[in-house]
């Protein structure tokens, strides 16, 4: 077993229902590098591994919401692998949108109240459920309120997502 | 061969035009496709241009940056006006909002069972068990009417260190050059030198460092 072996197991285990991978910290912990140039031993494994993947259609990726490096499917090939989660339910994927705008815009937490009142619906609880069942948002039905876990930060290109959604609503400006 | 004509003057037009035209407002970068400016130099670009187009693709790679500076923008704007709440609550159809979302999606790689033992052991079979166990032959002595290239030696290799053995063991205990006292020819020295080494190593004589004596 070599360094290799240890950082391919830490970047694809599962850790809880929400959770990939492993953090900058836990993989330097794990592979004992005790260096002041800790950071720049970690980002060559990082390359190093990203390069001996890369040719079986694998890529490493850091999901921010989670602060955990991860390995994925090359987006080029995702299409062809079924990496939407919500193939045909395109009701659910929108409301998930909606939640992570929310969400995002209020430190990681969004009032149910205002989640209806932008989707224009007059309840979304159920697909608030179902979101929560599927592991993406936990709810307090106390405070009315949801919180998004990191699980869409590791199926979800956010950056893309972000850039694509900027270009559109330039281009609708104009 | 003759020399190819030279495109970069058209490509820097092309590139001077475009900043005119990004400058009066005609065009904005961020609607604008670099990459077949970028593939126009990389197809043109020989060894004997390099100088003119080095010039060329300076200038494309402000243009680039000044597009990533565009995008920057853009987005903190957004950012600060809140564009993608307003977005919303402009009430968009799902299957835009489906659009959009696609071609972001990833596909996560995790193993649940995988185990470091498993890990472990697959390497283990992974690493052994290839190919086959190299072993060496001594040659066939072998005669032939013709001249043939390839020398085979007369004696095996083990028969030569033997031989050379026998003919130096009522010497010892003696020193090296002793040894070679009698020998001139300087190739049959470092032949014989081998053959001492491999008997060295074989432990049929010894050495001792203190007095500089071969015994055995």
């Amino acid at each position: 077993m070599n360094d290799f072996t240890i950082l391919m197991h830490l970047l694809s285990k599962k850790v809880n229902k929400y959770q990939i991978g492993a953090t900058k910290e836990e993989i330097i912990k794990t592979l004992n590098i005790n260096n002041k140039n800790e950071s720049v031993f970690f980002q060559n494994f990082i390359i190093q591994l990203s390069n001996y993947l890369r040719p079986l259609g694998l890529q490493i990726r850091f999901n921010p919401l989670g602060s955990r490096w991860y390995i994925a499917f090359e987006m080029a090939t995702s299409d062809l692998i079924f990496a939407n989660p919500f193939e045909g339910k395109p009701r659910l994927a929108a409301t998930l949108f909606y939640v992570l705008i929310c969400c995002l815009r209020n430190m990681g937490i969004g009032k149910i109240h205002e989640i209806e009142k932008l989707r224009n619906k007059k309840t979304v609880l159920d697909d608030l459920k179902e979101l929560r069942k599927r592991g993406y948002i936990e709810i307090d039905n106390d405070l009315g309120q949801v919180k998004m876990t990191p699980l869409i930060g590791y199926q979800l290109d956010l950056n893309k997502l972000f850039i694509k959604l900027a270009l559109k609503l330039r281009q609708e400006k104009q | 061969m003759g020399e190819s004509k030279d495109f970069s003057e058209e490509i820097n037009r092309n590139i001077e035009e475009i900043q005119m035209k990004v400058l009066s407002g005609e065009i904005a970068l961020l609607d604008l496709e670099l990459v077949p400016i970028f593939e126009n130099i990389k197809d043109k670009l020989d060894i004997g241009n390099i100088n003119r187009y080095s010039l060329a693709f300076k200038k494309a790679f402000q243009l680039l940056a000044e597009k990533f500076e565009e995008l920057k923008i853009l987005i903190s704007n957004l950012d600060k006006k809140e564009g993608f709440f307003q977005y919303l609550k402009s009430n968009p159809d799902d299957s835009e909002i489906q659009k959009i979302l696609n071609g972001c999606w990833i596909k996560p790689f995790n193993i649940e069972s995988l185990s470091l033992n498993f890990l472990s052991s697959s390497k283990e079979k992974l690493s052994k068990g290839k190919g086959y166990s190299i072993t060496i032959e001594h040659v066939d002595k072998v005669i032939t009417k013709h001249n043939f290239l390839l020398e085979v030696p007369e004696q095996k290799f083990t028969e030569k260190i033997m031989s050379f053995y026998n003919n130096i063991k009522n010497k010892f205990p003696c020193s090296f050059e002793e040894i070679f006292a009698n020998e001139q020819d300087q190739i049959k020295i470092y032949e014989n030198f081998v053959y001492l080494l491999h008997l060295l190593q074989m432990g049929k004589i010894k050495y001792q460092k203190e007095t500089n004596f071969l015994y055995i």
